[in-house]
């Protein structure tokens, strides 16, 4: 008796969606179109980037919006020697979660260095713009470090 | 159930084609605020809150209970999801009642939603398999032919249907919350309306609709918080099947049946057509009307069609049963929600809060939901007198 052959196939399965960002995250997406980066105060004062429809404690509705700056340090962050076709950026490059100036969390986005060993908690960086602007988060480009940048 | 529970609030959205204005969390923000405020409390007055949605593919969130949570005020509460296809809103009205029946909570804040011009809900329901042939049939090509045996079985007139369409969104347009609002339908209109699953027709299958539906259930001592008074759950059952096995009866489900022989023993109903003023039953195509009058033991096999000939189902023919007195799925779906917006409905008859859809001195209503290929079910009976 012959072994039976197993069958099997590829199988792919997909489909499109839309999502309505609201107002409050709309609003920030905007904002990085016109290359401005707001942020919410929260129902404690802290003034959360990027911004969050409701509060995490009391559970309100925010819309006390704040622009913070566009420079901010790095409160800590993971190096990529190695940049795959999806990373950001194709040359060796940290994820950071990156304190802004008047912020009082940190966000998490890309910073380009020459090296890992010129990282350090409480480094300056800032933003870099990308050439077009969209609404997404990716108009922020990368971050760079402050000195290297100016 | 070992503790009494009752709805003391419920908040819906106005259900629409789109709402690109809100985010998914705004939009079931204003269902569950909305029933906050009815029943006079805030969201640091909730113990445990129970979400429901649809499958996840229908809107591409996966774990929505994560992304939810500071939206519905959840944070450092617990927090779960029920998922049970097209039934979900009410069953997880009834998981949320069992947080509070069993002794656990006080007070339980449930939401259910949908924002299907986000997605493609309808096709999401009929995917290509491997080794298959693709039907692309999505909910009205399953059902067309289960109704097709209903007509054929009971020897109704093929008007029924139809009937059951106008009468709907005659409700429907007496419900500022609905979303088809359509107070000049004809039986004409329908039977003209595009073919799309024979032997149903546009105007015979429900709309795709944004929306969210929320309600508050609280405990026997913590009732008083609301300006209206509560709805008392009587009663709650759930029941499901496999969708195909050999000998199934798919137009008249067994599921069904038990589901129906549960709740009404909890209730102590024999008779539904008599002993409930009104009912909101999950009805997404017309012909499911006449067939759940059957399997929910209003009418004996093969009669349900005349009741609803006979006008008994409609508040505008003074019918002594109305059935959706809100306008029903027909006229508004929001999938995940729409369960839950019958059992919502359901309870603001017995508050006396149905507004110009009030069935007039309602005391005991039925809210019910289906989902699947018609497999699982649930179903709660409310009632204004306390058991």
């Amino acid at each position: 008796m012959s072994p039976t052959e197993v069958l099997s196939e590829a199988f792919e399965l997909g489909f499109t969606y839309t999502r309505s960002t609201g107002p409050v995250v709309g609003r920030f997406l905007t904002g990085l179109r016109d290359r401005r980066i707001e942020g919410v105060r929260a129902s404690d004062g802290r003034v959360m980037v990027p911004p969050m429809e409701y509060d995490p404690d009391t559970a309100a509705a925010l819309d006390d919006f704040v622009e913070v700056g566009q420079q901010g340090e790095i409160v800590s962050w993971c190096w990529v020697s190695e940049p795959r076709k999806a990373h950001p950026l194709q040359q060796p490059f940290a994820w950071a979660m990156i304190r802004l100036d008047g912020a009082d969390v940190p966000m998490i986005h890309c910073v380009s260095a020459a090296s890992e060993d010129q990282l350090a908690t409480g480094a300056r960086v800032q933003v870099r713009w990308a050439e077009e602007t969209r609404g997404h988060i990716a108009d922020i480009a990368c971050f760079e470090l402050a000195e290297v940048a100016q | 159930m070992a503790q009494l529970a009752a709805v003391i609030g419920t908040g819906q959205t106005r259900y629409k084609t789109k709402r690109g204005d809100v985010s998914i969390a705004g939009l079931l923000r204003e269902a569950a605020v909305n029933a906050l405020e009815d029943a006079g409390l805030g969201f640091e007055d909730i113990d445990a809150v129970v979400i429901g949605k649809a499958p996840d593919m229908f809107e591409g969130v996966i774990m929505p209970e994560c992304y939810l949570a500071d939206a519905l005020g959840a944070n450092g509460k617990p927090m779960l999801r029920v998922h049970t296809a097209g039934s979900v809103g009410g069953s997880t009205a009834l998981v949320a009642a069992s947080h509070v029946q069993s002794g656990t909570f006080k007070r339980v804040l449930t939401v259910t939603y949908e924002k299907q011009s986000e997605s493609n809900a309808m096709w999401a329901l009929s995917t290509p398999q491997p080794f298959a042939v693709h039907l692309n049939a999505g909910a009205g090509g399953y059902f067309a032919p289960i109704i097709r045996e209903y007509m054929r079985r009971s020897k109704a007139p093929y008007d029924v249907g139809i009937k059951v369409a106008v009468k709907d969104r005659l409700h429907g347009a007496r419900n500022p919350l609905a979303h088809l609002q359509k107070p000049d339908i004809t039986m004409a209109e329908v039977e003209e309306s595009m073919m799309l699953w024979d032997p149903l027709r546009l105007l015979e299958a429900c709309p795709s609709s944004d929306g969210a539906c929320a309600m508050v259930i609280a405990a026997e001592d913590a009732v008083d918080s609301s300006a209206k008074p509560p709805a008392w759950i009587r009663g709650g059952a759930m029941r499901s099947e496999p969708t195909m096995y050999a000998g199934r009866e798919e137009v008249n489900p067994r599921a069904g049946r038990d589901c129906a022989a549960d709740v009404y023993a909890q209730a102590g109903i024999r008779d539904p057509r008599r002993e409930l003023d009104v009912a909101e039953i999950y009805v997404p195509f017309s012909w499911y009307e006449p067939m759940w009058l059957e399997n929910l033991g209003f009418a004996e096999e093969g009669q349900g069609w005349r009741l609803t000939m006979e006008g008994a189902t409609s508040l505008d023919e003074q019918g002594d049963i109305p059935w959706n007195p809100s306008g029903g799925v027909l006229s508004s779906n929001p999938i995940g929600a729409s369960g839950m917006i019958r059992f919502a409905e359901a309870a603001r008859q017995v508050r006396g809060d149905a507004g110009d859809h009030q069935v007039a001195g309602a005391k005991l209503a039925m809210g019910h939901a289906y989902g699947g290929g018609a497999q699982f079910f649930s179903m709660w009976i409310v009632g204004a007198d306390k058991p």
